[in-house]
């Protein structure tokens, strides 16, 4: 259709930094007002305390779904190890959130440092080791931080596990009992409207990361890291720069699981836990940081959800001893490994792959191309 | 000539163009008589195999110097040694008055030896503006910390490299592809993105390996007049390795043969392309 008012297109770009714009065309505008709406109204409109809290742990799983995305979907170092340090997170809230009982980004701060430092640590054996190599080491740490957290009970209160009582509060808002303009919302509002910023917050920080020198950099040493070399990019340090990142993110994510449930225990970092966080960047898209997004909406809610009706599927036992041939449990671990299979094998560009197709489709309409 | 180049070191002539003889030069070498490139006995050796056995030679400011030889002869292996892929076990390569033996290869790059590849090096995932605002990444500052906070710093950063890239890309006429993945981009297209990407380093020596191999004769005209626009645009020498004996002898100002790895010749292309040890090392000697 040709325009008949005067001005120019809407997708004209009247320099660089107009080509840079994030939410540069109109549609993508419009997607960042409905996204804000969503994340401001929702809680208003669904009280369901269960529902809430399925999309907390989505959000909470989401913004360890990007840490772990920048690290094997941009920068190609494959970890087994995430919720080694996802877990490390939750244990430093619990002493410097619940102990010392310091104030939200104080805890989420520390939880980010000594994640940065762990990973910082972990970092160098990607110099030496690649693939399933790489793979194996930090499957090792699943087990040497299960032994950690088991023994070393100062810290983590041993096998029975530590409550974390952090104080959430941002200045004079208290997230579990806000008060807006006379009105009261409850614990599960608060933290809904405190994770989904946090969400946007970690997404936008990491979208500029990948955007500028640093992540193309960690992209170029996932493609070809002698080329990256080659060309002046040092990889060795930004693959230890990659986990650094990574595991800050990750132990950001564990503060917040910590804090929001209010008791962690050692039976919660397992090789699960790694495999589903793998599942997630894997169907939501490697390398994409929307795509972490989708992949934590779709496969984190996933568990809650066959939960909750888990009476009306055949075959799922409802309780221990129950009837059926499948626990809600077992059939989750089987839901992940079909998705990881049939995502790689159908759509290895996952939910964010196709979600630009459709976008393709629609720029392109009425024709197919 | 070859002696020359040590005495005419004093002489500086930085922006002249290589096609133009200044007022007063009485020499037909238009070339600027400045060593850059120092290359000097260097051997490489994998195991009981010599790669390269005693390899000697220089590029001066501005030149396009080729290196031939059949097969195996070890022509990338001088490249991987300049680049610093590969360390030779003896010798001495110095670009300027820097040393490069044992310098890592990222640390060589920022001293300004760029290099396109054989089998084509691009960051295939990404797309080609990335692919050369890579070949910025010496020359640009930003860290995990300001990338991450974009306004300020890093925005201004990448709007002044994106304007420095848009004229490489105006210059090889990338314009159709900036945003095609580099792997999706046609052959001929790739090996001058990849040609594209190590003229972003802003490189004093650039390092060219087979551009044309495996391409048609209209695709080799393309690039050997790319070549010459570069030549004529920028200010820089070029080391070129290639197969294709007809753009060698139109291109190069002098020429290196080697064979299994030691200097058979060198000279200009004339005087390589009669002498008889070149010959025989192409087809074969008579005994």
């Amino acid at each position: 259709m040709a325009r008949t008012r005067g001005g120019p297109h809407r997708n004209l770009t009247r320099g660089y930094s107009d080509d840079l714009r994030l939410f540069g065309t109109p549609a993508a505008k419009i997607g960042l007002a409905l996204m804000l709406a969503v994340l401001v109204l929702l809680p208003t409109v669904v009280h369901d305390d269960f529902w809430l809290s399925v999309l907390i742990y989505v959000g909470i799983t989401a913004i360890g779904a990007i840490g772990l995305n920048l690290l094997t979907g941009y920068c190609g170092q494959i970890s087994l190890g995430h919720a080694f340090f996802i877990g490390a997170g939750a244990y430093i809230t619990a002493r410097v959130g619940g102990d010392l009982d310091l104030p939200l980004p104080v805890w989420l701060l520390a939880a980010a440092v000594v994640g940065a430092v762990l990973g910082g640590l972990i970092g160098p054996f990607a110099l030496r080791l690649r693939g399933n190599y790489l793979a194996i080491v930090t499957l090792g740490l699943i087990f040497i931080g299960e032994h950690i957290w088991r023994n070393f009970k100062d810290l983590t209160g041993g096998n029975s596990g530590t409550s974390v009582n952090a104080p959430v509060d941002i200045g004079v808002a208290d997230i579990d009992q806000m008060v807006i303009a006379g009105e009261t919302y409850s614990r599960n509002q608060g933290w809904f409207w405190l994770v989904w910023v946090l969400v946007g917050v970690v997404a936008l920080l990491a979208k500029n990361l990948v955007r500028t020198r640093p992540g193309r950099a960690l992209q170029a040493v996932r493609d070809r890291d002698q080329a990256a070399e080659v060309i002046g990019v040092r990889a060795g340090r930004y693959k230890i720069g990659a986990f650094v990142i990574s595991s800050a993110v990750a132990a950001m994510a564990g503060a917040l699981f910590g804090a929001y449930q209010r008791f962690v225990s050692p039976d919660e970092w397992n090789l699960l836990l790694s495999i589903q966080y793998i599942a997630i960047i894997i169907v939501g898209g490697l390398g994409t940081i929307f795509g972490s997004v989708l992949g934590a909406i779709f496969v984190g809610a996933l568990p809650a959800l066959i939960d909750r009706y888990s009476e009306y599927l055949p075959g799922v036992q409802t309780g221990v001893g129950g009837e059926g041939f499948i626990s809600v449990f077992a059939l989750n671990q089987a839901i992940f490994g079909l998705l990881i299979v049939l995502f790689l094998v159908l759509e290895p560009r996952g939910l964010a792959g196709i979600w630009l197709r459709i976008k393709a489709y629609f720029k392109a309409w009425p024709f197919s191309y | 000539m070859e002696h020359l180049s040590a005495e005419a070191r004093a002489v500086e002539r930085t922006d002249a163009p290589p096609d133009a003889v200044p007022d007063g030069q009485s020499s037909v070498d238009s070339l600027d008589e400045t060593v850059l490139l120092d290359v000097r006995d260097v051997t490489l050796r994998f195991g009981g195999v010599t790669a390269l056995d005693g390899v000697s030679f220089d590029v001066r400011r501005g030149e396009l110097f080729a290196v031939i030889g059949p097969n195996g002869a070890g022509k990338t292996s001088i490249f991987n040694c300049l680049n610093g892929v590969y360390r030779p076990q003896q010798g001495t390569i110095t670009l300027g008055d820097k040393r490069l033996v044992g310098r890592a290869p990222a640390a060589i790059a920022a001293l300004g030896i760029a290099r396109t590849f054989q089998n084509l090096g691009l960051f295939e995932h990404l797309t080609l503006i990335d692919n050369l605002m890579l070949g910025r990444h010496h020359l640009m500052r930003t860290g995990f910390l300001t990338g991450m906070l974009w306004w300020g710093r890093a925005k201004r950063e990448e709007v002044r490299h994106r304007a420095a890239v848009e004229e490489i890309v105006e210059l090889l006429e990338l314009e159709p592809y900036r945003r095609t993945p580099a792997g999706l981009l046609p052959y001929g297209v790739a090996k001058r993105a990849e040609l594209g990407r190590a003229l972003a380093m802003e490189p004093t020596l650039l390092l060219l390996d087979e551009p044309v191999a495996g391409m048609n004769l209209e695709e080799t005209e393309d690039m050997a007049r790319y070549l010459i626009e570069v030549r004529r645009e920028l200010d820089l020498a070029m080391i070129l390795v290639e197969h294709d004996m007809r753009l060698v002898m139109d291109l190069a100002d002098r020429v290196l043969a080697l064979d299994f790895g030691v200097v058979i010749a060198s000279g200009t292309p004339d005087e390589v392309q009669r002498d008889p040890k070149v010959i025989e090392a192409y087809l074969g000697g008579a005994a």
